[in-house]
C-alpha cells in the first residue's frame, strides 16, 4: 500500500514556501501544530512525531547507477488543457514529448512540508544538478501543475515560480481554467485529490492527495512515479540519465540510430559511436521500402516449407537476435543442427558469414537457411518465390521496393540483407568512455577489464579494437579446441541433468545416447576449404551486445561470459591445431570479473529501440 | 479369441454439470460434458505420426476394430492420411461425439474427422490451417477438450520464440475461432494468485470440474524442446531449464486464472476424480517422476502436493499418460522409458501406492480404458524426435496393444505392429461406437446389438 504522506493541517495555511526557508522558517511554520512524518499513514487527529522526507536529506543509500537498470513504460501521460503563465489555454501535450519531463501536481497554498513543498524542493535541487551537466540540462523540463484552479491563477503560479526557478531554467508553472478542465488531467495521471471540508461543511482550502511526481520520456510515456518515501533529486537525476542512455539518445556521444521502423536514418551510415562506416553493396542501396519488406520477410513463418519457421524464430529480437533458450538451434520438424544461432547485431559489418565462414555477402547468405533441409527446408528457390507471389500481404511490395521487379532470388536476398543491415548497435558505455571521452561512463572495474582485455588477457589479438571504432573481431577463424573436443573427446559416463529447478539428477550417458540420434560431426572451416589445417576453426564473433547473446561459442556450450573467460584463462583445449594465440593466461578471479564487467559494458544504447521496432512487425502465419 | 463377460450392450449418455457417483471414466478420462460409451466399444481411432522412410510417411487416423463380436476384431479396418508430418499427438471428441479433433504440435494444423456418418470409416470433415494466426500466436495445439458446443484447445508454444509461453484457444464445434486465453505469467498474472516460485505461462493439458466451476491446466515445454532430439535436449542445459513447473486453477466460467500452483518437473496429463465429493485431480511430473494431487481444501482453496514416487527418478522413467478408474480407486500410469504400465491405488488420494506393474513394450505412451475398466489399450509413441530408434530383442517398438484387466493382472488380447504394417508411430486413442449414433453394425457381422444414444 502506498503511504499516505500528506497530512492536511486545517488550522493554518503556510503559503509561499521557498526551498531556502523550508528547512528553517518554513518548517516552523508548520510545526506548531505537529511535527513531520514521512512514512506512516496516520489519522487526522493524531499528532505523531514527524520527520522530514528523504528528499530533504542526503540519500541514505547509493542511488542505482544510471543505465544499470530499466524503467519500463508505465503508460502514456494524461492529456488535457492547461493555462500557461500568460493565461493562455494550451494542451498539456505541448509541454511534453520534446524533452524528459518531471511533472509534479501541487497547489501553492499547500501546507504539508512533506507534500507539495517537498516536490518543489526536489525539483529545485534538480536544477542545481542539471546545471552541472549542460548536455542534460537542455533535455529536461520540469512542470509544476496546480490542482487548485480556484486559488492558483496564472498570476499566482508566476509568483510562486519566481521563488524557485533560477536562470531562466525550463521550469513551467501551469494551472487550469477550472475544476472541469482539471479532471481529465487528474484521471490521466491517476492522481486522486479530495478537497477537505470542516464539520460545518465549509471548504477548508486544503486538498488531500497522495504525493506523486512523474518522470516522462520523450514519447510522453510515464517511466517512473515517485512517492514521498523515495522522491529524491539523486534518484530522479539518475533516472533521467538512464532514459537518456537508452535508445542512443543523444547528449551522451551516441548519434541518432539507423532503424527500419523509425523511417529515418535508414541509410545505415554507421554513424553510431564506435562503429565504422557501413559498407553497402552498390547494387543494393538501403531504402525504407527494402528495409520494411526485409523485415516482413524476416518474421514470416511461411518462408519455411511447412509454415513453422521464420528467420526470427531462431534470431529472436528479445533474445539478442539469437536464441538464449537453446545451445544449438532447432530446424524444421525438430531436425538437429550443429551450431548456435549467431546474433545478428551488426551483421552488416561482418566480412565472413556463418560460423565456418562459408559465405561473404548477406544477399547470398539468406538462401542457405531457406533451402537447408534441416533448417527451413524449402524444396527449391522456385517454391519460395511462388509462395511469396501467392501471398496477398506481399502484393506490389517487391515491385515498389525494386523498381518494378517482383519476388525473385535476387530481390528476396536484397530485401532480407537490407533489414539485417539496420540491426546496428553501439553507443555503449564503453563507446561513451573510449570514443566519447566521458570519463565517468565506465566504472573502475570495467576500465580495469578493458586494460586486461587489451593487455594481459590478449583478447584484443582476435577481438580487434581500432582507433576510431571497434567491431571486436579480426574477421578470421581460429581453433580454440571447443570443436576438437566434440569430435575427438571422450565424454563422461555420467551426465548431470537438471530436471526441475533445484533438482539435478546424475544420469547414465548411455540413456542420453540411446534416447537420441547422434549429432552430426562438425569440422568447422575445413568443411569449406578441405584443408586439414582448417579443422575445428570457427569465426571470431563480434562482441558488441555480447551480454545479450548467451549461450556462447559456436556450439553454445558455454553458458555465461564468466565461463568463456575461464575457458580462455585455462588456455582453451589442447589439440595439435590449437591457435597459438590461445594460451593459459594466469588471470585471477578478480581479473576475470573485471573482464566480464568490461564485456557487459558493450551493450549498445539502441537495443531497446531495435527490439521495439522488430516487435511492431506482425508475424506472418497461414491465414484462411 | 476371448469372449468378454456379460451381455454386450451399449449405452451412451451425456453428463451434465452435476456428476453423481454412478456417473462417468478413456472413457474414464474424457470431458464430463461428453457422451460416454459404458458398454463395449466398437472401434479405437489411433492418431498416428507419419515416419520418414516408412509407408506413405505422413500422419494418419488409423481405425482398429476392437469388438470381439466382429469378424474384423483385432484388425486395422481403415486408414486416412492427412498430408505431411504435423507431429500428430493428441485428439479429442466434441461433446456430441460426432467429430474427432486431432491436432499437430508442429504445424499447428487441426484435422476434424467425421466419425458419426460411418464409425468404421472416418472421413476428413475440415482442416483448420490458420490456428496460429487466428489465436494471435499460439503454437502447438495439444488437448482438444469438449465444452458444451465448443472445444477448448490447449497450446504448447508461441510464434514469437517457439518457447513455452502459450495460451488456450476456444473454438465452436463448427471450427470457428472464439477466443484466446493466455496462461498467467510473472509478467502478467491476470489477477491470479501466485502461490509459489513459478508462474511460467506454459501449457499442456486441461480438465474441468464443472461443479466446482474449476478448470485445471498443466505445463510442459515449448516447440524448441518437444521437437528436439531427446538425447540432444537432455545434454543441453539451456533447453532443460525450459520446462513447465506449474498447474493453474482457473475460474471455469470466467476463463480467468485464479491460482498458480508450483508443480515442478513438467506436469503433463490431468485427470479429475469423478465422485461427487472428490474435489481433486491428479497429474504426474514427467521429469521428477511423481504423482501430484491437485485438491481443494474445506475452505475452497486449491493446493498441490506430491503423493507418490513413480519408479526411480534417476532412471528417468518419464511418466506419460495416466488414466483414472470410474470409481476413483485406481490410477494407471505409463512410464515411457521403461515401457511399464503401473497401477496405483488412490482410494486415499493423499497417499497413492503402486500395486501392479507390467512391461508392455520397449516404450509406452498412451493408455485408454473402457468405462467398466475391463479393457485397456496401449500405444507406444511419445514424440517423433523423442521416440526410441531401436528395441531390445523381443520387445515391441511401435505398437497398439489390447489387454483385459481382471482387477489383478493384465492379459494381452492382441497386438498390432505399426512399423511392420507401414503405418507409423501410434499415439492417442479415442473410442467409437455405432450405438452413439443410433446405428447398427452393418448386416453380415455378428453380435451387433445396440442401444441408441439418447441425448
Amino acid at each position: 500500500m502506498a503511504p499516505y504522506p500528506w497530512r492536511p493541517i486545517t488550522e493554518r495555511r503556510c503559503n509561499r514556501l521557498t526551498p531556502a526557508v523550508l528547512l528553517a522558517a518554513g518548517v516552523f511554520c508548520l510545526i506548531p501544530a505537529e511535527t513531520l512524518h514521512a512514512q506512516q499513514p496516520q489519522h487526522r487527529h493524531e499528532a505523531p512525531a514527524q520527520i522530514l522526507a528523504p528528499g530533504y536529506r542526503v540519500l541514505e543509500y547509493e542511488a542505482p547507477e544510471p543505465g544499470t537498470y530499466q524503467l519500463p513504460p508505465l503508460g502514456r501521460a494524461g492529456g488535457g488543457l492547461v493555462l500557461d503563465e500568460a493565461g493562455r489555454e494550451r494542451p498539456l501535450n505541448e509541454f511534453l514529448g520534446d524533452k524528459f519531463v518531471v511533472l509534479s501536481f501541487i497547489f501553492t497554498s499547500c501546507n504539508d512540508v512533506n507534500g507539495c513543498p517537498l516536490a518543489t524542493f526536489v525539483l529545485g535541487q534538480l536544477q542545481q544538478r542539471l546545471d552541472a551537466d549542460r548536455r542534460l540540462k537542455d533535455q529536461v523540463r520540469m512542470v509544476s501543475l496546480s490542482f487548485d484552479p480556484d486559488f492558483d491563477t496564472p498570476q499566482v503560479m508566476v509568483e510562486y515560480g519566481r521563488k524557485f526557478s533560477r536562470n531562466n531554467y525550463d521550469w513551467r508553472f501551469l494551472t487550469t481554467a477550472s475544476t472541469e478542465r482539471l479532471q481529465p488531467l487528474l484521471r490521466g495521471f491517476n492522481q486522486s485529490v479530495q478537497k477537505e471540508y470542516n464539520e460545518a461543511g465549509e471548504y477548508t482550502g486544503n486538498i488531500s492527495h497522495i504525493l506523486r511526481v512523474f518522470l516522462l520520456d520523450k514519447a510522453s510515456r510515464v517511466r517512473n512515479i515517485y512517492s514521498v518515501s523515495f522522491l529524491h533529486a539523486d534518484t530522479v537525476i539518475n533516472d533521467i540519465i538512464t532514459l537518456a542512455m537508452e535508445g542512443g539518445d543523444d547528449g551522451f556521444g551516441a548519434a541518432p540510430q539507423a532503424t527500419a521502423g523509425a523511417g529515418e536514418g535508414a541509410a545505415g551510415d554507421g554513424a553510431l559511436s564506435g562503429l565504422p562506416a557501413l559498407e553497402i553493396p552498390e547494387n543494393n542501396p538501403l531504402t525504407q521500402e527494402k528495409i520494411l519488406l526485409g523485415r516482413q520477410l524476416f518474421f514470416d513463418r511461411r518462408l519455411s516449407h511447412n509454415n513453422t519457421l521464420s528467420c526470427a524464430m531462431c534470431h529472436i529480437p528479445e533474445q539478442g537476435f539469437t536464441s538464449q533458450e537453446l545451445s544449438v538451434a532447432i530446424g524444421i520438424e525438430g531436425r538437429t543442427l550443429r551450431r548456435n544461432a549467431p546474433t545478428l547485431y551488426n551483421v552488416g559489418f561482418a566480412r565472413v558469414l556463418f560460423h565456418d565462414a562459408r559465405e561473404n555477402l548477406l544477399e547470398q547468405q539468406v538462401w542457405t537457411p531457406l533451402l537447408a533441409r534441416n533448417e527451413m527446408a524449402n524444396p527449391s528457390v522456385g517454391f519460395v518465390i511462388d509462395r511469396l507471389k501467392s501471398l496477398p500481404e506481399y502484393r506490389g511490395k517487391f515491385e515498389q521496393a525494386f523498381d518494378g521487379k517482383g519476388p525473385g532470388m535476387e530481390t528476396v536476398g536484397m530485401a532480407l540483407a537490407s533489414y539485417q543491415r539496420t540491426l546496428n548497435s553501439a553507443g555503449s558505455a564503453f563507446d561513451r568512455w573510449y570514443y566519447g571521452g566521458d570519463k565517468d561512463a565506465l566504472d573502475e572495474q570495467a576500465r580495469a577489464g578493458f586494460g586486461l582485455f587489451t593487455g594481459k588477457a590478449r583478447c584484443v589479438a582476435c577481438h580487434t579494437v581500432n582507433r576510431d571504432y571497434a567491431l571486436f573481431t579480426d574477421h578470421a577463424l581460429h581453433n580454440t579446441g571447443i570443436g576438437y573436443l566434440v569430435s575427438m573427446g571422450t565424454p563422461d559416463d555420467k551426465v548431470q541433468v537438471t530436471v526441475a529447478p533445484g533438482t539435478t539428477l546424475t544420469v547414465d550417458r548411455a540413456f542420453i545416447t540411446l534416447a537420441g540420434k547422434p549429432a552430426p560431426n562438425d569440422l568447422g572451416h575445413y568443411e569449406i576449404t578441405g584443408d586439414p589445417d582448417d579443422r575445428w576453426k570457427y569465426r571470431t564473433p563480434m562482441l558488441r551486445n555480447v551480454a545479450l547473446s548467451a549461450p556462447y561459442m559456436h556450439n553454445g556450450s558455454l553458458r555465461t561470459l564468466r565461463e568463456v573467460v575461464e575457458f580462455y584463462n585455462r588456455g582453451g583445449i589442447r589439440n595439435e591445431l590449437l591457435d597459438p594465440l590461445v594460451q593459459p593466461l594466469g588471470l585471477s578471479d578478480a581479473e576475470m570479473d573485471s573482464i566480464v564487467a568490461f564485456l557487459n559494458s558493450l551493450t549498445g544504447s539502441n537495443v531497446d529501440e531495435l527490439v521495439a521496432d522488430a516487435l511492431t512487425q506482425p508475424v506472418g502465419n497461414v491465414t484462411r | 479369441m476371448k469372449q468378454l463377460t456379460g451381455p454386450v450392450y451399449f449405452i451412451a449418455f451425456l453428463f451434465l454439470l452435476s456428476i453423481t457417483s454412478t456417473a462417468s471414466a478413456d472413457e474414464t478420462c474424457m470431458s464430463p460434458y461428453m457422451a460416454k460409451i459404458v458398454g463395449q466399444e466398437d472401434f479405437v481411432y489411433v492418431w498416428t505420426l507419419g515416419m520418414e522412410g516408412l509407408g506413405d510417411e505422413q500422419d494418419k487416423l488409423v481405425t482398429v476394430d476392437v469388438n470381439p463380436q466382429s469378424e474384423n476384431y483385432g484388425k486395422v479396418v481403415h486408414t486416412l492420411s492427412v498430408g505431411g508430418r504435423n507431429e500428430a499427438h493428441h485428439s479429442g471428441l466434441t461433446d456430441d461425439r460426432r467429430y474427432l479433433w486431432a491436432s499437430g504440435l508442429d504445424t499447428s494444423r487441426i484435422f476434424i474427422f467425421d466419425i458419426h456418418t460411418d464409425p468404421a470409416e472416418p472421413r476428413l470433415h475440415k482442416t483448420i490451417d490458420d490456428f496460429v494466426s487466428r489465436s494471435g500466436g499460439v503454437v502447438g495445439p495439444h488437448t482438444s477438450y469438449a465444452m458444451p458446443g465448443r472445444m477448448l484447445i490447449t497450446g504448447l508454444s508461441n510464434d514469437k520464440d517457439h518457447g513455452g509461453i502459450t495460451g488456450m484457444v476456444e473454438y465452436t464445434n463448427d471450427g470457428e475461432y472464439i477466443a484466446t486465453y493466455w496462461m498467467p505469467t510473472d509478467g502478467d498474472l491476470q489477477g491470479a494468485a501466485k502461490s509459489g516460485s513459478f508462474a511460467d505461462g506454459y501449457g499442456y493439458d486441461v480438465r474441468a470440474l464443472p461443479r466446482r466451476n474449476v478448470l485445471v491446466t498443466s505445463s510442459f515445454t515449448g516447440w524448441n524442446n518437444y521437437m528436439m532430439d531427446l538425447g540432444q535436449m537432455m545434454a543441453d542445459p539451456e533447453a532443460m531449464q525450459r520446462f513447465g513447473n506449474t498447474v493453474v486453477v482457473w475460474d471455469l466460467h470466467k476463463r480467468q486464472p485464479k491460482k498458480v500452483l508450483d508443480v515442478p518437473g513438467a506436469p503433463l496429463e490431468l485427470r479429475c476424480a469423478w465422485g461427487s465429493r472428490n474435489n481433486y485431480c491428479f497429474t504426474t511430473t514427467a521429469l521428477t517422476s511423481k504423482i501430484w494431487l491437485i485438491y481443494e481444501d474445506d475452505g475452497g482453496d486449491w493446493h498441490a502436493k506430491p503423493v507418490a514416487d513413480i519408479g526411480v527418478a534417476e532412471q528417468i522413467p518419464l511418466p506419460v499418460d495416466i488414466s483414472i478408474s470410474a470409481d476413483d480407486s485406481l490410477l494407471w500410469v505409463d512410464t515411457w522409458n521403461d515401457g511399464m504400465a503401473r497401477v496405483f491405488d488412490i482410494s486415499d488420494p493423499h497417499n497413492a501406492k503402486e500395486i501392479y506393474a507390467e512391461k508392455i513394450g520397449a516404450q509406452i505412451n498412451m493408455l485408454s480404458q473402457s468405462w467398466d475398466g475391463k479393457r485397456v489399450y496401449f500405444t507406444s509413441s511419445l514424440l517423433s524426435n523423442w521416440d526410441k530408434r531401436q528395441a531390445e530383442e523381443g520387445e515391441d517398438l511401435q505398437y497398439f496393444k489390447s489387454y483385459t484387466w481382471d482387477g489383478e493382472k493384465l492379459t494381452l488380447q492382441f497386438s498390432i505392429d505399426f512399423l511392420a504394417a507401414g503405418l507409423g508411430m501410434p499415439h492417442q486413442m479415442r473410442f467409437g461406437s455405432y450405438a452413439l449414433y443410433a446405428k447398427n453394425r452393418p448386416a453380415g457381422e455378428d453380435g451387433a446389438v445396440s442401444v441408441a444414444a439418447n441425448y
